[in-house]
């Protein structure tokens, strides 16, 4: 696993400094003739904007590390002073240096002395610790006005798509203005990047304070109506596990975060995909857009399937609970995602590439058939138990290891690479696809039956794994 | 019911959590399981549910061992902990569930709850108590220990019944095991540490100390101070 996680590292940081020292000679391929430098203006904000995204999917906040200390004869403000500084020593916040350190050696030219190159990486440095603090801020936002943050962040990817898909070019046309000016020594400008820097800064410590005053925000809290549905008897414990799994989706934070989105990504991801003139190779594309469009749910929510459970997961062991019966419930849920997320998304093909409702269809069968049945595989082999109820923030990669991300290539490659193998012959592609997908379909007693063994030998292991969890 | 225990040894890495050659209890007996934390009171426990997989030799319900046949859960009662209770339901949705399990219809679950509710007053002050999360420890614990009960099994396996119970409900909670041991015939093996509570209620007494059974015999007016002096030395 190290050695993996410091492979990566390394991968990274040497292509970071490469790129960022020999940034002419890739910027020459791409934008031949234009100044180095102001490509990399023009593309600043827009790189924040990415790396914010890209914190707000890994990075952790100091929130739930200063509760062990709030009962300590230590002044609150001295402890979210010191939260907040040593939250600074992020990777997060040095890794994008090692692009922007050599580049503004070699091409911005520090040697000069004068005030602009200084602006310049200041204000880099300055932008890379305000999109820190925002990350703060937006976290404790989600945490407390959910519907806000959907809001917001909706009408967010709304202005970054009109800007991109309309032409205006805003965005980038700010970026080059503002760096052009620091780099010109505008203190204007610097200072307008060092006060939003500090703004930013200022309101997450004010959130974080808040934050630990308020009474502890939980779901449970809000107290929903219990349900009084009734599962028809002729369902049996199979539709009563099934029922069961519908609400702990719906009643904990993070299986419905897996729901939302999914959701969100069988309807406004999906248009931006749909939408997008493909640049690599089309066929490969749209399979991953077939596999998203149906099968994103079962893809995310399917690889835990057996760790939601994790906090019961001995009392249903020692129940009566026949294992082909819990199994069947789970795989039949998961197939009939396939089914709700590919109703989602339909009205979408139908808009935007009517062409692609073959595809969608047969990636509903191959989602249905085939991806369930590898989630399934890989849910069964997971000793990690999930906290469905604390997790309230987006992105949890609580549960999930190294084989998770690395099982994504046999699910996601055998039907992408099968698609740009037979560009000619699509048609014929997503024939084999729905047939094996048909064909798995119909052999869902004998997956049933295989996960049930498989489950039944990794019992032990499993309720061992799932009992280290402590609430 | 009859659990038998042969040649049984669990090790956590090197440590011998658990070794013990022979035992057994027979319909009607009502065990207490007693011994100091890390004596291997929640391994027997977790032995007898097929929750762990023993290094040697087999537990045994009803002649049948326990990992490779499942009948015996349909006559098992159980609650060890909280990851027994499924939280995000309401005690009687809960309920509901683990009757479905046991084979009961919806309206029988109400009726094979009803001798138990003097152990849930809450549910009568405050039907929509919300969710079993949202429930104290102690309240929590005795839907746990009812959703063991209903069912009405032949064997009936608690860890640490009487911790976090309010006085009232311990002493409820004894007069249904006197009831169930002598109406029912019923099986029970008992962990506490509470050794007033378990030689009360408890006709046989299985004390363990490292992993060993180092006592095994019918409770008697001298028990208890034999318990606590065996404690105390």
């Amino acid at each position: 696993m190290w050695i993996v996680i410091l492979s990566m590292a390394f991968y990274i940081g040497f292509t970071l400094f490469i790129l960022g020292y020999a940034f002419d000679a890739f910027a020459f391929r791409v934008f031949p003739g234009e100044d180095p430098v102001r490509v990399v203006n023009r593309y600043l904000l827009a790189a924040f904007i990415s790396l914010f995204f890209m914190r707000f999917l890994f990075q952790k906040t100091p929130r739930m590390k200063i509760t062990p200390f709030l009962h300590l004869p230590i002044s609150r403000n001295r402890l979210i002073a010191f939260f907040q500084i040593s939250s600074l020593f992020s990777v997060h916040n040095f890794y994008p240096l090692i692009f922007f350190i050599p580049f503004w050696i070699r091409f911005v030219n520090p040697s000069q002395l004068i005030a602009g190159p200084i602006f310049w990486i200041v204000s880099v440095i300055g932008l890379l610790l305000g999109s820190h603090f925002a990350n703060l801020i937006l976290r404790g936002l989600l945490k407390r006005y959910q519907g806000a943050f959907y809001a917001l962040m909706a009408l967010f990817i709304l202005v970054v798509v009109v800007d991109e898909t309309t032409g205006a070019g805003v965005i980038q046309e700010a970026s080059i203005f503002l760096f052009s000016h620091i780099l010109a020594g505008y203190v204007s400008s610097f200072g307008l990047v060092i006060n939003v820097v500090l703004g930013l800064a200022i309101v997450s410590t004010v959130v974080l304070k808040k934050s630990i005053k308020a009474p502890r925000w939980s779901a449970t809290k809000k107290r929903s109506a219990p349900l009084n549905v009734v599962v028809p008897k002729k369902f049996g414990l199979t539709g009563k596990l099934i029922y069961l799994e519908l609400l702990l989706m719906w009643r904990n934070r993070r299986p419905r975060h897996y729901l939302l989105v999914s959701g969100l990504f069988s309807s406004m991801y999906l248009i931006l995909m749909l939408a997008a003139k493909s640049t690599i190779d089309a066929r490969a594309f749209d399979a991953l857009i077939g596999l998203f469009a149906s099968g994103g749910f079962a893809l995310n929510y399917g690889q835990l399937m057996f760790s939601w459970d994790s906090t019961y997961f001995d009392g249903l062991l020692a129940r009566d609970i026949p294992m082909r019966t819990f199994v069947r419930a789970k795989l039949i849920l998961l197939q009939l995602s396939c089914v709700l997320f590919f109703l989602i998304a339909l009205p979408l093909f139908i808009w935007l590439k009517p062409e692609l409702l073959g595809l969608h269809l047969a990636f509903l069968v191959f989602n249905a058939g085939i991806t369930t049945v590898l989630v399934m595989e890989l849910a069964t082999r997971n000793r990690q138990a999930v906290d469905i109820e604390k997790s309230g923030s987006i992105f949890n990669y609580e549960g999930f290891s190294i084989r998770h991300w690395l099982w994504f290539f046999p699910t996601a490659l055998p039907p992408t690479l099968l698609m740009a193998a037979m560009p000619n012959r699509p048609v014929t592609a997503l024939f084999i696809l729905a047939g094996v997908g048909t064909l798995s379909l119909l052999a869902t007693e004998f997956w049933t039956r295989f996960f049930a063994r498989g489950l039944t030998s990794r019992k032990y292991r499993m309720a061992q794994g799932f009992r280290f969890y402590v609430r | 019911m009859y659990v038998e225990f042969k040649n049984i040894t669990k090790k956590y890495g090197t440590k011998t959590a658990l070794n013990v050659p022979l035992w057994s209890a027979k319909p009607g007996d009502v065990i207490g399981l007693v011994g100091s934390n890390g004596a291997g009171k929640t391994t027997f426990l977790r032995l007898v549910l097929d929750l762990l997989q023993a290094d040697t030799g087999s537990v045994l319900i009803g002649g049948k061992c326990v990992s490779n046949y499942d009948t015996w859960k349909a006559q098992t009662g159980s609650y060890l902990d909280s990851t027994f209770l499924i939280d995000f339901l309401t005690p009687l949705e809960y309920f509901k569930f683990i009757g479905t399990v046991y084979g009961f219809e919806n309206g029988q679950v109400e009726e094979a709850i009803a001798p138990y509710t003097n152990l849930l007053p809450f549910l009568e002050t405050e039907p929509d108590s919300g969710f079993i999360r949202e429930l104290s420890t102690g309240n929590a614990k005795k839907v746990g220990i009812v959703s063991a009960l209903f069912p009405g099994p032949e064997l009936l396996v608690l860890d640490e019944p009487f911790s976090n119970l309010d006085p009232p409900s311990q002493i409820r909670l004894k007069q249904h095991i006197r009831r169930l041991a002598l109406e029912k015939n019923m099986t029970m093996i008992i962990s506490s540490h509470d050794l007033g509570h378990v030689t009360d209620v408890c006709s046989r007494i299985t004390l363990l100390d490292r992993g060993v059974v180092v006592r095994d015999d019918v409770t008697s007016p001298e028990t208890l101070s034999q318990l606590k002096h065996y404690f105390s030395s």
